[in-house]
């Protein structure tokens, strides 16, 4: 399998030239473009277990992924993927170190990665926003996507990021939801609201711009549905 | 302090290294990222008074971020602004720049803020009834949706109010209807922007109006 990234970085497009017999999974509705030949299959993956409410909590955030399944069977196959807003695309190695994702940060990976949804250490205190995480193991490819540019922060001691400007970090990184200045008033009228606090030592992948702010700069000036 | 923009035009976004005692005042809501031993305290923007005129009646946010290295080594600090497209920085040296709702980003220490009055046809035009006045010395960062032209206006010139971004105290602003009640409507243009006097302007290349106008169109 071979991975180009086209238009970097305010248009980028992944084309993946896919060898026989070889699989990728993508975000439903990430495929632009492919070989006539190719297989697709749409799942629904859902968050691992945790009980009857546990289910039922996750089914009422929507914590469920629609991922589709390309397989390029007895010919060589190419697909171009991309996702829905301006930015960049990031490929990423996985080996030893579990990624943690921000759900619309994934956007591809190939069969040797398992993804696991319902990251529980920090979604319940993103109220309002309806992100979720989901965890990358194993060892291959990720495809990582961004609105705006990606940059990477190798922590050494503690980093801080604004939680609308995560989109994944190796889960060597310990981190812990808290206020960005000195007092909680501030914290809340500063309008950085919570931040999330990394602590040891990895790679974190921040994006340049916020959907969820320009989200609601827009939205606001939208009629209500 | 040493500062580089990244990301240009598209995604432009200030990366900045704070040494030792440096400080830096930014538009609540900017930072994205930054060290973790930076100190953040959350002020009223140029006063508790201009404060409350900037945000009630001029559209800014009530409140700023000061950021400031207490530590012995440097640090640093990620800037952006919510919508996509350039960044722009000024340097002023006792002169003055007032900014449109929503272009500030930062300044340095020696730029003072406060508010001028943009008259009553801004007021009508939904773009308050002052402006983010910012004097003094030193370092102006602001943001654009789109790319950013800069302009020297003597005289007479006339702007799209989505479109304007930034421009010094000389310029007056006269809010009008581009071409007559029936003209206005129909060419789509609505109300224009004579601007008059001398000094600079600074436009950006796209509207957020224009998206949220095209993104109207298609809710259903």
């Amino acid at each position: 399998m071979k991975v180009d990234i086209l238009h970097q970085p305010e248009s980028a497009i992944a084309k993946i030239d896919m060898a026989p017999q070889e699989e990728l999974t993508a975000e439903a509705g990430a495929m632009v473009s492919m070989s006539g030949h190719m297989n697709v299959n749409t799942t629904l993956r859902k968050g691992k277990g945790g009980g009857v409410f546990g289910g039922l909590k996750r089914m009422l955030a929507g914590e469920s992924l629609f991922l589709s399944v390309f397989r390029s069977g007895e010919q060589p196959a190419e697909i171009y993927l991309a996702p829905k807003l301006m930015g960049d695309i990031l490929p990423y190695q996985i080996d030893q170190h579990e990624l943690v994702i921000q759900s619309t940060g994934y956007l591809a990976s190939t069969p040797g990665v398992d993804l696991d949804l319902g990251f529980q250490g920090l979604k319940s205190v993103f109220s309002g926003e309806s992100i979720f995480w989901l965890t990358a193991s194993g060892s291959g490819l990720v495809l990582l996507s961004a609105f705006g540019g990606i940059y990477e922060i190798k922590v050494d001691g503690e980093y801080i990021v604004d939680t609308g400007h995560i989109v994944a970090f190796e889960k060597t990184l310990s981190f812990s939801i808290t206020k960005a200045g000195s007092s909680w008033v501030g914290a809340f009228l500063g309008g950085e609201g919570l931040v999330c606090r990394f602590q040891g030592q990895g790679r974190l992948f921040c994006q340049t711009h916020n959907p969820g702010a320009f989200g609601r700069l827009i939205g606001s000036k939208l009629p209500p549905r | 302090m040493k500062y580089e923009i990244r990301y240009k035009p598209a995604f432009a976004t200030v990366f900045l290294t704070l040494n030792p005692g440096d400080r830096l005042t930014a538009e609540a809501g900017a930072m994205a990222s930054m060290a973790a031993p930076l100190s953040m305290q959350t002020e009223f923007s140029g006063g508790l008074i201009p404060g409350l005129l900037k945000k009630f009646l001029g559209g800014e946010s009530l409140f700023v971020n000061v950021f400031t290295n207490e530590t012995q080594q440097p640090l640093e600090l990620v800037l952006t602004q919510s919508t996509v497209g350039d960044v722009g920085l000024i340097e002023l040296q006792g002169n003055e720049i007032c900014f449109q709702p929503g272009a500030y980003i930062a300044h340095t220490p020696g730029v003072q803020m406060g508010v001028q009055w943009a008259g009553f046809s801004s007021w009508f035009a939904g773009e308050g009834l002052f402006k983010l006045r910012l004097s003094g010395r030193g370092l102006v960062f602001f943001g654009a949706y789109g790319g950013l032209s800069q302009r020297r206006v003597n005289g007479d010139f006339t702007v799209d109010t989505g479109h304007l971004v930034a421009y010094e105290p000389g310029i007056q602003m006269n809010i009008r209807l581009a071409s007559g009640l029936i003209g206005s409507v129909t060419s789509g243009e609505g109300l224009v922007n004579r601007l008059t006097g001398q000094g600079t302007v600074y436009l950006q290349s796209r509207s957020t109006d224009g998206l949220v106008r095209f993104l109207r169109s298609k809710l259903r």
